[in-house]
């Protein structure tokens, strides 16, 4: 057994010991253009120790699981947490935890394991056809379905003891327009943490329309103007303001370097609308887990209520830090890397107005749709990139032009921030903080102003 | 056991199963990283990762799986997953076969070094700490905010069916700082520099340290500039990642047959000013994209891409090749041993021009420098805007001040059209692409 090979080599080690082993089983298909590109599956796995030793950690991982390779990376992680030491300021401590023997595994109607392939294949293979289907100017379009089926241990010297199974559907599709010389792509995406239920809750097939009818609308419009302008942003990009521009901000690593929530706990940051949220347990969220990779159980942490800054989310070392209670947020891509302060499921709560009461008060404004990759300083600074600017004129929605890059300060942006609209969504998000993870972003519709870096 | 002793018993399993085709790729990485943050060192990693892909063919149908695991069983399990899926899968009509044996051209010179392979994790440390020391010896306004250093050694192997077998091994060490200034309550923008060479002697630390540290103080006291569209010096890193990024997309031969690529069809036209040329050079010594062969164990080669202004060429794997009944260009590329190859540059390498950086600066009348870029690219229309960080407002041929956040915006491809200079110092750039700076003209340069 992997556990008893575990304990049995974390004794030799005179530090406190993490032990963790990981196997990450996926399975993907993505049908381009009417063909099968992919048609994998696979398992990775391995196994990765983090000492402690006199307040400096060592770590080192691999991935032939066998007593002698165990072992030795134990000796590694040992000898590097001594080597390292001299040249550390730093000295670890880390905040006290109940050790936990425990069992998790996602909630599921059709586990994945025991799916008929072939129709998986079969459902790719029809998205694709209506996809192309859609409209004449769709030239080309990938489909593509992945389920991810982690497994973890954790296992310690102080004695814990946890596994949990981890199942992750997700679907993209991405289609590409051309027309008279133009080309235009766009992409959407579905899934949850669940199992192959999430295909009927949200089929695959709302993620091909809503990319192949943007695509072809885009090829044939411009680029939306630069400028200040009064904005909604569509509830699938507020999740990735959340996360993005804010919630890196709370993380309590970031907020030791100087970030800019770092001493402005108990005071007003956003407009009283905003209340944002970290949640590792939302129910489904792509980055729900029970236990954080240090064997913290993970809870709902209010990082801004009402406008008012509340929490930061934390590891054990660093609730050691701020004398708080670890939060549950120290999580690992893989058996790869060592735990990281890093946010779960974090979105800003709905209010409670439509798009058209939202639209109502801008004489000269835009929609904007569909969020692209980002990126934020601890400032609050950021940029990412929309898909699509649907011009508000008057109050009334009128035409669409290709998305830009919009930038700002994200608590300017909230501070902005005069109405949310009801219709929250939580949506997956592959988050990089050095290493990569899951996670959850999620949001309502909101109303504020920003600067769109687009054509003048 | 060899990694082709791996790779070779899976082609043989796979055969005896009853497939037409079978791949093998296996790999072998071992890395010694250290992560900073704050000046202080946030973790140190000692990582050993190996594992094996195999992709069958049966009537057209693929099939490819992965493990983690090299046994004799788990590799076999494998092979069987990878026959299941071809079982279940729909055929390719495009699909000819995997490559034949061909000869391979000799090891290029430079991409493994002993002494690089050598280094222990307390090495690579010894390495940040210089960097960290490089930053703070500059200037003491600057505080270190997070950076990362690596050395990769990595072994490679591919068998197939036909009898191609082909194994390698290089070594790669990089690392990065961002520095800030902090000067009476003002706090600069974040400040980026790398490195990433096959060997140490390449390799500078203290450099990275003192350009980072350089630039972020470089940073202090920004002003704003009032909008315009006009002239536009991209360093190296922005060069590639907002121009080149495009061209590597339509350059793709896949992107191309699929009509995605707005190059299609449009060999020997021009597509960019005179000024560039482009070719994707495999077997360029020290190169960090270089080797004897591909990820499908074709041979690597040198591949015009674009000759003063005019397209040239597109990269293939054979996939490709094999559609258009020409031979591959080794551009086969592969995230790792549980993906399939897709088609990626291997060292794309503009030509450098005559002028240095600070001579190309002195020709500026009105512009700016852009030295970072955080924004946004679409690679398949051209389109980018983002925000130019560490960037400097030129006039009459002169730095001026640094800028407040400002953002830039346009088309690559017309971008590429409007290029006025290229200059003499190309560095190697994490899109894998040797860029000198450029100016360009006609960009929007929009601020508040």
């Amino acid at each position: 057994m992997i556990k008893d090979l575990l304990e049995e080599s974390l004794r030799k080690s005179h530090g406190y010991v993490e032990m963790r082993y990981h196997k990450r089983d996926t399975f993907s298909v993505s049908v381009k253009d009417g063909k099968i590109d992919t048609l994998n599956s696979g398992s990775i796995a391995g196994v990765c120790a983090r000492v402690l030793l006199d307040g400096s950690f060592g770590f080192s991982s691999t991935t032939i699981v066998e007593k002698e390779n165990v072992n030795r990376m134990l000796k590694d992680a040992d000898s590097l947490a001594k080597t390292s030491k001299p040249k550390k300021k730093r000295r670890v401590t880390l905040a006290k935890i109940k050790p936990a023997k425990d069992e998790y595994e996602t909630s599921m109607k059709v586990d994945p394991r025991k799916a008929d392939k072939q129709e998986l294949v079969r459902s790719v293979i029809d998205t694709d056809k209506e996809v192309r289907a859609f409209s004449k100017s769709i030239v080309s379009d990938t489909v593509g379905l992945n389920i991810i089926d982690d497994e973890l241990l954790f296992v310690s010297s102080e004695g814990a003891e946890i596994t949990q199974r981890i199942v992750r559907c997700l679907g993209i599709v991405t289609a590409i327009a051309r027309e008279k010389g133009n080309i235009a792509s766009a992409v959407d995406s579905i899934g949850e943490q669940g199992g192959l239920e999430v295909l009927k809750k949200t089929p695959l097939i709302n993620a091909g329309k809503t990319a192949a009818e943007r695509a072809s609308k885009l090829v044939k419009v411009e680029t939306a103007p630069g400028g200040t302008y009064p904005v909604i942003l569509e509830n699938k990009i507020v999740g990735l303001l959340a996360h993005e521009a804010v919630g890196h901000c709370s993380e309590a690593d970031l907020v030791y370097g100087g970030s800019f929530l770092a001493d402005k706990i108990g005071k007003e940051v956003a407009s009283e609308k905003v209340t944002l949220v970290d949640d590792g347990r939302f129910p489904n969220g792509f980055g729900t887990m029970k236990y954080d990779d240090e064997g913290t159980p993970t809870q709902k942490t209010v990082v801004i209520e009402k406008g008012v800054a509340r929490s930061f989310l934390h590891s054990r070392e660093t609730a050691k830090q701020f004398k708080v209670a670890p939060t549950g947020n120290a999580r690992a891509w893989n058996f790869e890397f060592d735990p990281i302060i890093r946010m779960r499921n974090t979105y800003i709560e709905p209010g409670r107005y439509t798009l058209e009461e939202l639209a109502e008060d801008i004489k000269e404004g835009f929609f904007l749709k569909g969020g692209m990759s980002g990126q934020a300083d601890f400032t609050g600074e950021f940029m990412f990139g929309t898909q699509e600017a649907v011009r508000i004129k008057n109050g009334r929605f009128g035409e669409s032009l290709r998305g830009v890059t919009i930038s700002g300060n994200a608590f300017e942006v909230l501070k902005n921030t005069d109405a949310i609209g009801k219709d929250f969504i939580m949506r997956t998000g592959l988050c990089g903080k050095e290493q990569v993870n899951y996670v959850g972003m999620g949001g309502g519709s909101l109303r504020t102003k920003l600067l769109l870096g687009g054509m003048r | 056991m060899k990694l082709t002793e791996h790779t070779g018993l899976a082609v043989k399993y796979c055969e005896r199963l009853g497939v037409d085709e079978a791949e093998a790729f296996a790999q072998s990485v071992q890395t010694n990283e250290v992560v900073i943050e704050r000046a202080e060192i946030q973790n140190e990693r000692v990582k050993t990762q190996r594992g094996i892909g195999i992709r069958v063919i049966k009537k057209k149908n693929l099939g490819f799986a992965f493990t983690s695991v090299l046994s004799k069983e788990s590799i076999e399990q494998t092979c069987r997953n990878a026959k299941s899926l071809a079982h279940i899968s729909l055929p390719n009509p495009d699909w000819v076969s995997l490559p034949i044996v061909a000869k391979l051209p000799r090891t290029p010179a430079g991409t493994f070094d002993a002494e690089t392979a050598d280094m222990s994790a307390n090495d690579v440390l010894k390495l940040a700490m210089k960097a960290c020391d490089g930053a703070k010896a500059c200037d003491k306004r600057v505080t270190i905010d997070d950076g990362k250093f690596s050395v990769v050694r990595g072994e490679a192997a591919v068998t197939n069916s036909h009898g191609v077998e082909a194994d390698g091994n290089g070594t790669l060490l990089s690392g990065y700082l961002i520095c800030v200034a902090k000067d009476k309550g003002e706090v600069s923008s974040m400040a980026f520099e790398y490195d990433v060479a096959r060997s140490l002697k390449d390799f500078s630390p203290k450099r990275i340290g003192k350009v980072a540290a350089q630039r972020a103080v470089a940073s202090l006291g920004p002003k704003a500039v009032a909008s315009f569209t006009g002239k536009v010096l991209l360093d190296c890193e922005v060069a590639a990642e907002i121009l080149l990024q495009p061209v590597v997309a339509s350059v793709n031969a896949d992107n191309v047959q699929r009509g995605r690529s707005l190059w299609a069809g449009k060999l020997g036209e021009e597509v960019a000013s005179e000024k560039l040329t482009v070719v994707d050079d495999g077997l360029m010594p020290k190169g960090i994209g270089s080797s004897r062969f591909d990820a499908e164990g074709a041979p690597c080669q040198k591949t015009q891409v674009i000759t003063a202004g005019k397209l040239e060429g597109f990269l293939h794997n054979s996939f490709t090749a094999n559609k258009e009944k020409r031979k591959s260009t080794g551009n086969a590329f592969r995230g790792g041993y549980d993906m399939l190859p897709s088609i990626f540059v291997s060292n794309l390498v503009v030509k450098a021009g005559k002028k240095q950086l600070d001579d190309i600066i002195a020709e500026v009348d009105k512009g700016i420098i852009v030295r970072r870029f955080s924004g946004n690219v679409r690679p398949d229309s051209g389109e980018f805007s983002g925000i130019a960080k560490q960037a400097s407002y030129i006039e009459n041929g002169e730095i001026k001040y640094s800028l407040k956040e400002t953002m830039v915006s346009g088309n690559a491809f017309q971008t590429l059209k409007n290029v006025i200079e290229i200059g003499s110092e190309t560095r190697p750039t994490t899109l894998q692409a040797y860029v000198p700076p450029i100016l360009v003209d006609k960009v929007n340069v929009v601020s508040e």
